[in-house]
């Protein structure tokens, strides 16, 4: 399982899935807790007319800025409508959701290559990962985590206790709007290396199986770390394996979620034996 | 003479076109205990909101301490109602205990002894120093009322704002919950308590504030619980005292 990865392409492929992973499993603790994984799904649709437009503008290297320009905006957006309740949240998340996807779709048709686009935009386009957005990888995950780490501490009040934070002095919109901009700049990251679609299972799915294993949220945010870095490394070496030896094509972002899934699945049947033993 | 602990001058308060509250007065001393006492809706949670300084005041004043309300909340600690909380959360009620910490650990450092210290004390003082380790919503929801309390213990408040804190409490909990009061406002805090149960604020507090939208009474509690006065207050509907419905008609 690590013979594939002498292969530069391979090396880079699997170092941008383990700091993907690492990073989108400890933030999607958080947005387990906070039960974000709508917002999150909104997300990932919001940033593809950043995607269309900065390729549009600036080729290749406009998608990561065009994203992020995206993903923040719609930080914001989400931020003021959960504040002001002016329509049903997940109303106001479905309307904001198609809008900025619909334009990312109008600005991707004026291009020859529509349904190509289309596709890397879905599913990402890990083995293809460059120098270049491995690092802007890193620079994510470093900001993010750094953020994390300072915050950790009126996060954990707000998402426990609302009321009891925003008495104690905390500035809720400020919290919400800094949760927001970090599961962005996820998604941001995410985006190209493995697509809207999956991008959303490394967030939800490595949280969700540290959850079911551990009571403890010391033990769950590293846990749902390592969950994801492990996916991602397992799932591109079995892809490259079944392609390689056995004939057989895997996508790879495909085999990551699905050796997610498969580890998600063991831990229910782990928690549920814990239980019925610890009821006997 | 101290500075009050609160007061209150002619204070008013509206959500856009509606009002919540108006003309309210009265004056809490350090030690000192008020019941806020009104039906649903009768503006009990704005008053608490209103002396933590999150919902701006259309007319009159609110001195905490001696200061503005939100230039005094590092003084003011406030016990939400627990079943409003999520009971799945992973976290232990050690833990809880300790966000009351927060502001005196600041963001980046670890807890000192003083805090863990602090933080095992309030449980204690609440009865529950054996279950500091077990997660909070594995508690009964009077355990859990208790830890919320001991949270606001650990901050050393000297005012503490209470929601509706006996609300299916259980009669251990109870006692423990008006023991713990007790036990801070020998130390000088004062205390706020927001509650429809009638015999409960004869139990935990001196004074009473008749509320629902302006107020119907302040002062001490035998003296101002009078039937006309309740009447005035509940305008006919049913009031609960200790678990039973009362309904104070219309004469």
């Amino acid at each position: 399982m690590i013979a594939p990865f002498t292969q530069p392409f391979m090396a880079r492929a699997l170092a941008e899935l383990i700091v993907l992973g690492a990073l989108a499993g400890t933030v999607g603790v958080l947005i387990l807790l906070r039960r974000l994984a709508f917002m999150t799904d909104a997300l990932t649709h919001t940033v593809f007319p950043g995607v269309a437009g900065g390729y549009l503008l600036a080729g290749e290297g406009g998608v990561f800025w065009g994203a992020l320009a995206a993903g923040l905006l719609t930080a914001v957006l989400l931020t003021l409508l959960t504040r002001h309740r002016a329509v049903a949240e997940d109303t106001a998340l479905a309307v904001l959701l198609t809008t900025f996807f619909a334009t990312g779709v109008v600005l991707v048709s004026r291009e020859s290559g529509y349904t190509t686009d289309l596709t890397a935009f879905l599913f990402g386009r890990i083995l293809t990962v460059t120098g270049q957005q491995l690092t802007q990888t890193l620079a994510v995950a470093v900001v993010a985590l750094v953020a994390l780490v300072f915050l950790r501490r009126p996060l954990l009040a707000r998402t426990f206790d609302p009321g009891g934070a925003e008495a104690a002095g905390h500035r809720i919109g400020l919290l919400d709007l800094a949760v927001n901009a970090i599961v962005a700049l996820v998604v941001v990251a995410s985006v190209r290396a493995v697509g809207t679609v999956l991008v959303i299972a490394l967030l939800i799915v490595p949280a969700a199986t540290a959850r079911a294993l551990s009571d403890r949220l010391a033990v769950i945010v590293p846990l749902a770390a390592l969950l994801g870095a492990t996916a991602g490394w397992a799932g591109l070496a079995v892809s490259y394996d079944a392609s390689v030896r056995h004939g057989l094509r895997l996508a790879s972002g495909g085999t990551v979620v699905l050796v997610l899934v498969g580890l998600h699945l063991i831990a229910l049947v782990g928690r549920r034996l814990r239980l019925t033993r610890g009821t006997a | 003479m101290d500075t009050p602990a609160l007061d209150l001058d002619e204070v008013g308060v509206a959500y856009g076109a509606v009002t919540a509250l108006e003309n309210i007065d009265g004056t809490v001393v350090p030690g000192g205990s008020v019941a806020l006492i009104g039906p649903n809706g009768a503006g009990k949670s704005t008053l608490i909101r209103a002396i933590l300084g999150l919902v701006p005041l259309r007319s009159g004043r609110i001195t905490v301490l001696g200061r503005a309300p939100a230039a005094a909340r590092r003084e003011v600690a406030y016990v939400p109602q627990a079943d409003t909380l999520d009971p799945e959360f992973p976290i232990s009620a050690g833990q809880v205990v300790l966000m009351g910490r927060y502001r005196r650990i600041g963001r980046l450092r670890r807890p000192r002894p003083a805090d863990r210290a602090a933080a095992a004390r309030a449980l204690d003082q609440v009865g529950l120093a054996d279950r500091a380790r077990d997660r909070f919503g594995t508690l009964s929801g009077g355990q859990r009322q208790r830890v919320l309390l001991a949270r606001a213990i650990a901050a050393e408040p000297r005012l503490l704002l209470l929601d509706e804190p006996f609300n299916g409490v259980d009669a251990v909990s109870e006692q423990a919950l008006l023991d713990a009061i007790g036990g801070l406002r020998e130390h000088g805090a004062a205390v706020v308590i927001a509650t429809h149960d009638l015999a409960l604020a004869h139990l935990a507090c001196e004074e009473v504030c008749l509320l629902n939208r302006c107020q119907y009474g302040f002062g001490p509690t035998e003296a101002t619980l009078t039937p006309d006065r309740l009447r005035a207050t509940y305008g006919g509907h049913a009031l609960e005292v200790r678990g039973d419905s009362v309904i104070v008609a219309h004469s």
